[in-house]
Parts: C-alpha cells; sequence; structure tokens
C-alpha cells in the first residue's frame, strides 16, 4: 500500500515536472555568460551544410554551414527571428516605416518600393512576381541571409535550382567577422552566380570558391558531383587555405561581439549626389562615430538579435530591453553613455512636441532643393558590379521633412513610385514584371537603356501605347509615377489624376547625426522661419521618366500636413519679431521705472512717517 | 493643471463678484440689472465717439485705456481659448492674432502705468484700519472717516498695482525666452510664469473693471 503510495506520487510529479523541463529553453554553450567581458577566441571546426567536419585534404571539399558550424554552441532558430532575418517571418514585428529594397527596372520605367515587412506604401515582393529566388538575385548583395525557399511559391523549375544553389542561410560572419579580409563584395558576385551555399564562404579570407551554380544543370548535386558533359563549365569547388586549419582541423575565425562600423556600412551607407566638387573625404562622419563610439554601441542585442533601431517610442513594438533608453532622447536625457544633455537655449518647448530630434540634427543639411542620394541597399554600392554613375536609379531624394505617423517632422529619404499596375477596387495592384517586359518591352525603345542607368525619355505617347498592350491582359491597366494615376479613358486618351496609390514612400532618417553647432536653428530663428528657407518652403524633386514632367517639384509644407499660407505667414510674422522684443522690453523698463518710482515714494513716506514721531 | 486652475480661478472670481454684488447692491437709482451694464459698456466702447468735456491729454488717455481694454480682450480670448476649451497649446492663426495684440498691450500699459500712477498712489485715507493701528502705536493723527466708496477705491488701487507688477513677469516670460538664455527646462519654467502671472493679471484685471464700472454707476 505505501510502495504504492510513493509509486503514484512520484508519477504524479514526473507528470508535472517533465512538461516544465520540455518547455524550458536550452541555453548553448555560446549563449551562456560567464561574466568575463574578454573576447571568446573561435578555434573550431567547420561543418557543412549536412554535418560533415570540413577538411582542406577532403576529396569533396564543400562550404562550409553557419548553421552547421555555429548552431552547436549558439541558437540559430533563435537568432533567425532578429530584426535582420526575420521579415519574411509573418509574425514579426513591422515596426516603424524603414528603407525598403528598391526594385528597378529602367527599360520598363520601374523603380517600385518592396518590402516583405507590412509597410504602407510598400509592395511584397510576389506582387510583381519576384519569388524569393528572385529576390535573393535582386538583393541578395545586400542581405544577410536567413531567407529560404518559398515551396509555394517557387514553379518547379525554381525548385530545382534551390536545391543546386543551397538556401541563403544566415551569414554570422557578415556582421561578426573581424577579419578585414573579409569581402562582402565578393559574397554579392556569389550571388549574383547563385552560389548562395557558397556565398558566405567564399566572403572569408581562407576560401575561395569557383563556379558557378547558375551554370549548373538543374539535375546539378552539388554533394555527389558528376563529371559535366560541357568541358567549359567549371564545377563549383571550394579551395580552403591548408594553412587555416590546425592539426586538429580547426580554424581560427576573428569572430567579434560588436560588429566593427565597417560592416555595417557595407549595408548601411549612403552618400549625397550632385556635388562632384565635394568628395566623401571632405565630409564629416556622424558625430557619435567622430566621438568614439560604433554603431553597436546604441543598435545593441542580445542573443535574439532583436536589434535596438532606436526611434522614440520603439519600446511599445521591441521586445529588447533597451529600446526605451536608446533613443536620441534616451541616451541624451539620463547621460548614457557620456551623453551630454542638450541645452536648446532659445527654443521653445513647443519644438519638441512637433519635431522629432533628427529634424534638426540628421541627414543632409536641408539646401533650396532636396539632393539625390545613393544608399548601399538601393544602389549596390561596396559591389563589383555597382553603376557608379550619378543618374542612376534608383533615384532617391533627401531630405525631406514630412509628418511621421506620431505626428512629429522629421527628415525623411524618398522616391516616388513609378510602375505598371491595375486597377482594383480602388486599389494599385503591381503588374507582374514578365507582363510589363512583354508589353513595354519594344515600345520603351525596345528596352534600351542608358549607361547612366537613368530613365529612359518616356513620352505620354508611349505610356498610351504600353496601356491600350497592357488592357487585353489585365483590367484597368495602370502607370504610376510622379505621384499620379496615368490611365486610359474611353476613348483610350491618356489622363492623369493626383491619387494616395501613387503617393512618394518616405523614410525616415536618424544619419547622420550632426552637432549642436551645425544643426537647424544653431543660426537662430531664421534657420527656419522665414519665407525662404527650405525646412518649409524648399522645393521636393519630383522625379519622373516622363519627359514633360522632369522638372517638377513640390514645396515641402505639403509634406508636412500645414496649410501653405499659414506656414507663409508665420515665417513672415517673425520679420516684426526684433521689434516686438525691443517694444515689450522698452514696456518693461518703463513699467519697471514707475514701479520702481512709487515704491521708493512710498519708501519715503514711511521714513517720513516715522521721522515725524522720532522728533 | 494650467486649465483646471484657470477654470476654477474664473469661476471663485466670477461668482465672488456676483455675491458682492448681491451683499453690496449699488445705491441710488443705478442697478445691477443688464440693461445698466449694457449701458455703461456702451459708454466706454462709444467714449470716442461723444463730444468730450475732456482736454486732449484726457482723450488719449481714455482712447488710451480702451485700447488697452481691447488688446487685453483680444489676448485673454485667444490666449485662454484652446488650452480652457480644447486642451491645447496656443497655436496657429490665434498665435499669431495673441502674437500680435501683445506688444500693442505692452506699450499701453506702460504708458497708462505712467498716466494713472499718480491717480492710484496710495494715500493715507485709504486704510484706516492701518492707521487705526499706526495711531495706537506712534499716536499718528489721521482722519477717521470711511466710507464704502473710499474701500472701493482702495482696492480698485490694489488691483492696478498688482495689474502693472503682473504685467512683467507676462512679458517678461515671453521676451526672454526668445533669447538663447534659457534652456528647455528653463524655457517650460517661462512658458509656466507666463501661463500663471497671465491668469493672475486677467483675474485682478476684471476685479479692477468690475470695480470701475461699479464707482462709474454710483
Amino acid at each position: 500500500m505505501r510502495k504504492g503510495l510513493i509509486l503514484t506520487g512520484t508519477l504524479f510529479w514526473l507528470a508535472l515536472a517533465i512538461p516544465t523541463f520540455a518547455a524550458s529553453d536550452k541555453i548553448l554553450l555560446g549563449d551562456m555568460q560567464d561574466g568575463s567581458l574578454a573576447q571568446p577566441v573561435h578555434l573550431i571546426n567547420l561543418f557543412d551544410e549536412e554535418g560533415q567536419r570540413i577538411s582542406p585534404d577532403d576529396e569533396l571539399v564543400l562550404p562550409f554551414s553557419m548553421r552547421g558550424s555555429c548552431a552547436d554552441c549558439h541558437d540559430y532558430d533563435k537568432i533567425s527571428k532578429g530584426r535582420h532575418f526575420n521579415a519574411v517571418l509573418p509574425d514579426a514585428e513591422a515596426g516603424r516605416l524603414g528603407q525598403p529594397w528598391i526594385y528597378v527596372d529602367a527599360a520598363t520605367a520601374t523603380q517600385i518600393p518592396l518590402s516583405y515587412r507590412p509597410w504602407e506604401g510598400t509592395y511584397n515582393p510576389r506582387q510583381i512576381g519576384l519569388t524569393r529566388w528572385k529576390f535573393i538575385k535582386s538583393f541578395g548583395r545586400q542581405l544577410p541571409g536567413g531567407i529560404g525557399e518559398d515551396t509555394d511559391a517557387e514553379s518547379p523549375d525554381l525548385q530545382a535550382r534551390w536545391t543546386v544553389s543551397g538556401e541563403l542561410e544566415i551569414n554570422c560572419l557578415a556582421c561578426h567577422d573581424g577579419d578585414p579580409g573579409h569581402d562582402r563584395a565578393e559574397y554579392a558576385t556569389q550571388i549574383v552566380r547563385e552560389n548562395f551555399r557558397w556565398a558566405a564562404t567564399a566572403a572569408c579570407s581562407f576560401a575561395s570558391v569557383k563556379g558557378s551554380a547558375q551554370k549548373m544543370p538543374e539535375t546539378y548535386d552539388p554533394f555527389m558531383p558528376e563529371i559535366l558533359d560541357d568541358p567549359k563549365l567549371i564545377p563549383l569547388t571550394v579551395n580552403y587555405q591548408e594553412s587555416a586549419f590546425d592539426n586538429n582541423k580547426r580554424v581560427l575565425l576573428d569572430i567579434v561581439k560588436k560588429a566593427p562600423d565597417y560592416r555595417c556600412y557595407f549595408c548601411h551607407s549612403n552618400v549625397k549626389l550632385q556635388e562632384p566638387d565635394i568628395q566623401h573625404w571632405m565630409t564629416d562622419q556622424d558625430v557619435h562615430l567622430a566621438a568614439g563610439l560604433t554603431c553597436v554601441d546604441c543598435h545593441r542585442n542580445g542573443l535574439d538579435h532583436e536589434i535596438v533601431r532606436g526611434y522614440e517610442n520603439e519600446a511599445s513594438v521591441s521586445t529588447n530591453p533597451l529600446a526605451a533608453s536608446s533613443s536620441c532622447k534616451g541616451c541624451h536625457t539620463d547621460g548614457r553613455l557620456g551623453a551630454s544633455e542638450p541645452k536648446h537655449a532659445g527654443i521653445p518647448p513647443v519644438h519638441f512636441e512637433r519635431l522629432s530630434c533628427t529634424a534638426c540634427h540628421s541627414g543632409l543639411m536641408p539646401q533650396q532643393k532636396t539632393q539625390r542620394i545613393k544608399t548601399s541597399r538601393a544602389h549596390g554600392l561596396g559591389t563589383h558590379s555597382v553603376n557608379r554613375s550619378a543618374d542612376a536609379l534608383p533615384h532617391i531624394v533627401s531630405p525631406v521633412f514630412a509628418k511621421q505617423p506620431d505626428g512629429k517632422i522629421a527628415p525623411h529619404n524618398l522616391i516616388w513610385p513609378a510602375f505598371w499596375g491595375s486597377l482594383k477596387d480602388g486599389d494599385v495592384v503591381p503588374i507582374a514584371l514578365e507582363l510589363v517586359g512583354k508589353a513595354a518591352g519594344k515600345i520603351l525603345d525596345g528596352g534600351k537603356v542608358s549607361r547612366s542607368g537613368d530613365w529612359p525619355d518616356l513620352t505620354a505617347e508611349q505610356i498610351t501605347k504600353v496601356l491600350v498592350v497592357l488592357k487585353n491582359t489585365v483590367e484597368k491597366p495602370v502607370y504610376i509615377c510622379a505621384g499620379k494615376v496615368y490611365s486610359l479613358d474611353n476613348k483610350d486618351q491618356l489622363t492623369d489624376t493626383q491619387d494616395c496609390a501613387a503617393k512618394p514612400y518616405l523614410w525616415p532618417i536618424a544619419h547622420d547625426v550632426r552637432p549642436a553647432a551645425q544643426s537647424l536653428g544653431s543660426g537662430g530663428c531664421s534657420d527656419c522661419h522665414t519665407t525662404d528657407k527650405p525646412f518649409f518652403f524648399g522645393r521636393v524633386d519630383v522625379d519622373s521618366p516622363l519627359v514633360s514632367e522632369a522638372a517638377s517639384t513640390k514645396e515641402m509644407v505639403e509634406f508636412q500636413g500645414l496649410r501653405p499660407f499659414y506656414t507663409k505667414a508665420f515665417a513672415f510674422s517673425f520679420v516684426f519679431r526684433p521689434w516686438l522684443k525691443i517694444v515689450s522690453l522698452v514696456s518693461c523698463l518703463l513699467i519697471a521705472g514707475v514701479l520702481l518710482l512709487y515704491a521708493l515714494k512710498a519708501l519715503g513716506s514711511v521714513v517720513k512717517v516715522l521721522s515725524e514721531e522720532e522728533k | 493643471m494650467f486649465r483646471v486652475i484657470s477654470i476654477t480661478g474664473f469661476i471663485v472670481v466670477f461668482a465672488s463678484l456676483a455675491f458682492h454684488c448681491l451683499v453690496f447692491p449699488v445705491s441710488g437709482k443705478h442697478k445691477w440689472g443688464p440693461v445698466a451694464i449694457l449701458k455703461k459698456l456702451v459708454h466706454l466702447l462709444t467714449i470716442i465717439l461723444l463730444p468730450q468735456q475732456l482736454s486732449l491729454l484726457g482723450v488719449l488717455r481714455k482712447l488710451l485705456y480702451l485700447l488697452t481694454l481691447l488688446c487685453f480682450l483680444v489676448l485673454v480670448l485667444t490666449g485662454f481659448y484652446r488650452p480652457l476649451v480644447m486642451d491645447e497649446h496656443l497655436s496657429g492663426y490665434l498665435l499669431m492674432i495673441h502674437a500680435t495684440f501683445a506688444p500693442v498691450f505692452a506699450i499701453c500699459v506702460a504708458i497708462l502705468a505712467v498716466m494713472w500712477a499718480h491717480h492710484n498712489r496710495f494715500k493715507a485715507a485709504d486704510w484706516p484700519w492701518l492707521l487705526r493701528v499706526l495711531r495706537r502705536f506712534i499716536h499718528m493723527k489721521t482722519a477717521d472717516k470711511q466710507d464704502e466708496g473710499e474701500q472701493s477705491c482702495l482696492i480698485q488701487k490694489i488691483a492696478f498695482w498688482l495689474i502693472i507688477f503682473l504685467t512683467l513677469p507676462v512679458i517678461l516670460s515671453i521676451v526672454l525666452g526668445m533669447f538663447p538664455i534659457f534652456g528647455t527646462h528653463g524655457q517650460e519654467v517661462l512658458l509656466n510664469l507666463h501661463r500663471y502671472s497671465t491668469l493672475a493679471l486677467t483675474l485682478t484685471a476684471i476685479i479692477h473693471i468690475y470695480l470701475i464700472i461699479r464707482i462709474q454707476m454710483k
């Protein structure tokens, strides 16, 4: 009886305890903190995708896999849900609008912002027929990996290509490799060759990759390669430097916890155009970097790689515990990292309710007209195949001072979407690129594109012709550009309307941060509050392939949710500001004089009364 | 907070004035009826149109007073409307109107201070209770008689000097904020100083206007 009770009790305890153990996360060796702040040495074995240890003298040398090599000590699955890798995950938090991927095809006059995140104004790549495969081919150059095959959406042909090319695993070394020989441009080249599986290995200084998966037949099996029929084809091979391996076939990887700035810059550089006389070395970098901080001092993350983006109110959507304290305000009110407390002398507090910190401190100083910039992700900066022309698409204009969803005005980068679409229930749905290519190819000058990568000289007649052709295949075809929707009327005549569907896509910017002395407002109210200053009255370039629209602009105030007449009148009132000060101060002097005079008189009366009593 | 304090302040002042009217009604044929008040206001507003038996300085003085009153009215309406009714900061066209009338008000108050200061100086007869105390301690010779008119005059004088005094922080709190002297915290302090000193000034001015009308009606 007693044994029975003990047995029952034990079983009951186990029944309670087992789910608890199962639910607890397993903490891997590399994810456990022992308190040491020293840099761990990564002298490790490398493993391929199938878990086989890599040795340079293997008969078949394969690229090493990040999952295979790192996941023994680091929770790869948890990391894969981090900000840099989770765009394709349906439950990932979109957060504030960010820089989209911009698909560009000058031949069809297309420039369209794309994102897997549901950011308003962007389109899902699948909407224009970009499967994940094609997406990686277009943008994988500056992706940190983590995008795999979408089996539902890929055609059987592409599924076979996935088998040859492999998954684009998370490339841990893209950020964490301290080795100066790590070559991200080579990574980009491997993506072009469809060598997804080989890309990360090829970027390392101790390995080189030959061959192109793009040229391999669909039946090619990289794990059991057969002799190729075509002698001109180079089989996909990896060569590791033997000296990189020790006697135990281990490799010393220069892994750094804190990613160096130059790793971030490969994907997050911006460059100003239109000033050929000014080169990059003549410009100053972000004031924080100049002060000795690094990108990751502010943009931090834990094991989950939920990196801080650093904007205000991020804490409401981020699980990162530092999200609240890593914004401009977070550091500059608490003094974190030695951040100075801003004085903002003479600036009325209403400015802090209506402007973001970045409005005065970040981005390019506004000029009478917005400028064009290039970004790494939009223009492939840093890759071997980069188009260095200043006119190369996409055309991003900056800075545009626009109202954010939180009601504050902040500097933004902007692109004017240009694409062919179909009008459905009042919404414009982009048409698949292939379909557009077939319809527009010959009409738009046979797809000839200038070497500069600029827009083709598009005319209204050409748009009409393309829309007429598209009408045979899609319902209510339209062309979007320069904030307008071009469509055909009943007589097949081209009409244009201003429509929300054609509105520009803007994303807020925070860098480069300028010091206080170079911020807007350091020169006084007149930095913004005069009738000709660009903050309110600058001209925003309306980019358009249409020749007739080439020089059009809009006023900055149109993006700020403000009434133009009121803004002008308010700015004009500052002409009288000095008089207001003078009149007010003179009045104060007079009043103070009267008060002083009669206070003295009163004092005199008291003195007189008291002295009479003495007598 | 400011909204609550302001609304409370206005209610208390208007209630006190109403109570005062009831407890101390104006003697004689003039009553605090709506018609009488309307007549007084019309008289005040049309004073410059009527034939005046005043010197040029007297006309200017009344003109100035009316201008000050107009500016005060505009400033109160534009300044308090959004904070009290809409619970928002002053902005937009209201702010522009407010800022346009503010310097006019400032200079008017300054000139009024110069012109009316002598008339509003305190005299021994203004505070008989003080004189009684003084007489007890220092055997000062003073007049005994005191009527309600004199008492009202004392409060009116106090209100006048308070208005003049409060105008200083009201103006300076805004003007100093336009110079690069005060940081964010300082600016907030200045803004609050402007709000609360304006509230005090407004309530005092209402009392002052009430007393002027009351004296005029006697």
